[in-house]
């Protein structure tokens, strides 16, 4: 290759890629891509579904539990290899925890937040694998058929970033009445305290100050009505942006795939391991700010 | 929502499943990596604090030794001022002695003299006497008895100035 310049070099791969294009789109156009947004169910073995992106789950815990058990079989105090790596990794997602929430209350919440990091970037990537969307077996008949994949990432299925969403929420709430109290916590939904105050008032017959606190004790009621609300909302935008995002990206890298095959879509691959890692962190980063804002001393009223 | 999909016995299934991958981490990359961050920080920290140490230490001795150093130069020059000191004394003693020696050697040669030189007087007197004698024999012709004649010369003798000693 050295007898050819940068320039021309460049050249030539691409003509090679739009070759490839070309013959891959003529000789070996893709099908019709077919998408459906739930996931399929493979079998129902005693009446439990088993959908492709729960096989899709399995095989993120089989990798991930496999790198952990390969990079801490043999720990040494020296760094080597993928040990090297996975503290590497680690320490930075340490250092992002405690950053926000604090060294001590970093150390609590690690656990938590790095798993639902490690478990939705794991799934994003891995869905980015050959495989993946591509091997099942085809259903339907005649013309009307469409490739059931045994493998689908896991947050392309709704049921899975609900079920983080749940249980990132369950975790906050627990760490917040763990940290203030059942009561204490329970007053930033159900905050009665003015009203009931004004109430008193009135019926000690100091009419004018009883009504200045009824109406500031029913804007408190008010407030936390909106606290519960947007606690409860919490779920659903949690749940709906890594959906959104993620099917999307499937979506779009099937699209690609089959509209320019080959080459033209390996962009988009990128742009996918991009958005996991952004989506990874966003998942991660906002129950960490939820859980930080649980545990934080709200003022009294 | 059955178009979404959602179903409860999944997302029951993919509850468990973060419960699992939860485990599998913390048992599995958490609580090791943790024991060896803290391992290490603690392993560095001992370290930096061994090397505090012996760089105390070090100082310490090179204090010891400067100490050390500066005590022999001082009593290096101690022994050396001692040496010159007794070199002195010795040195005086050997003169004195030697002068003392002198001293007797050179009464002890004039003691000698002396009788040597008494002896010889002595010797000169006798020859003299001897002499004068057999002079005087030769002047009278044996007139006199020896005996006789010794006396007169010693007599005469006596009588002579510086003779009486």
């Amino acid at each position: 290759m050295a007898r050819f310049s940068r320039r021309r070099r460049i050249g030539i791969i691409a003509f090679i890629s739009f070759g490839l294009i070309a013959v891959g789109a003529v000789f070996f156009p893709i099908s019709m891509p077919h998408f459906q947004l739930a996931a399929e169910v493979l079998w129902s073995p005693l009446g439990i579904p088993i959908t492709n992106t729960m096989i899709g789950a399995w095989l993120t815990i089989l990798v991930m539990g496999g790198i952990a058990y390969a990079a801490t079989r043999k720990m040494r105090l020296v760094p080597h290899g993928l040990q090297n790596v996975m503290e590497a990794a680690l320490e930075m997602l340490l250092n992002f925890v405690e950053s926000i929430a604090g060294k001590e209350n970093g150390r609590k919440f690690f656990p938590l937040v790095a798993t639902i990091f490690i478990f939705v970037i794991a799934n994003a990537w891995l869905a980015l694998f050959p495989g993946f969307m591509s091997i099942g077996l085809w259903h339907g008949n005649g013309e009307e058929q469409v490739l059931v994949p045994f493998f689908r990432g896991a947050n392309t299925d709704v049921n899975f970033p609900l079920a983080l969403a749940l249980i990132s929420f369950v975790f906050v709430e627990y760490w917040g009445f763990r940290s203030h109290g059942f009561i204490s916590y329970m007053s930033k939904f159900v905050n009665v305290r003015q009203y009931f105050g004004g109430m008193g008032q009135m019926l000690r017959g100091r009419v004018r100050s009883g009504m200045g606190m009824l109406f500031s004790g029913i804007i408190d009621i008010f407030v936390g009505f909106i606290e519960m609300v947007s606690e409860m909302v919490r779920i659903m935008s949690f749940t709906f942006r890594l959906f959104g995002n993620m099917t999307a990206g499937e979506i779009l890298i099937f699209s690609m795939m089959f509209l320019i095959p080959w080459v033209a879509a390996i962009p988009f691959y990128g742009l996918e391991l991009f958005i996991g890692f952004v989506q990874a962190l966003i998942f991660c980063g906002l129950t960490l700010v939820f859980l930080v804002m649980a545990v934080a001393p709200h003022e009294e009223h | 929502m059955g178009a979404i999909g959602i179903d409860w016995q999944v997302l029951l299934a993919q509850l468990i499943n973060f419960g699992i991958l939860f485990g599998l981490l913390f048992f599995l990359l958490y609580k090791p990596m943790r024991r060896t961050f803290d391992e290490r920080s603690n392993r560095i920290k001992e370290s930096m604090e061994q090397a505090e140490q012996i760089k105390e230490q070090m100082s310490r001795t090179e204090e010891q030794v400067r100490e050390q150093l500066a005590a022999a130069r001082r009593e290096g020059q101690d022994i050396l001022a001692q040496a010159a000191q007794m070199g002195d004394r010795l040195k005086e003693e050997a003169r004195g002695e030697a002068r003392q020696e002198a001293e007797v050697i050179v009464a002890r040669a004039r003691t000698e003299i002396e009788l040597e030189r008494d002896e010889a007087i002595d010797e000169v007197k006798r020859q003299f006497v001897d002499l004068a004698i057999t002079a005087a024999e030769k002047v009278v012709r044996e007139s006199l008895d020896r005996e006789k004649h010794r006396r007169l010369i010693e007599e005469v003798l006596e009588q002579a100035p510086g003779g009486e000693r």
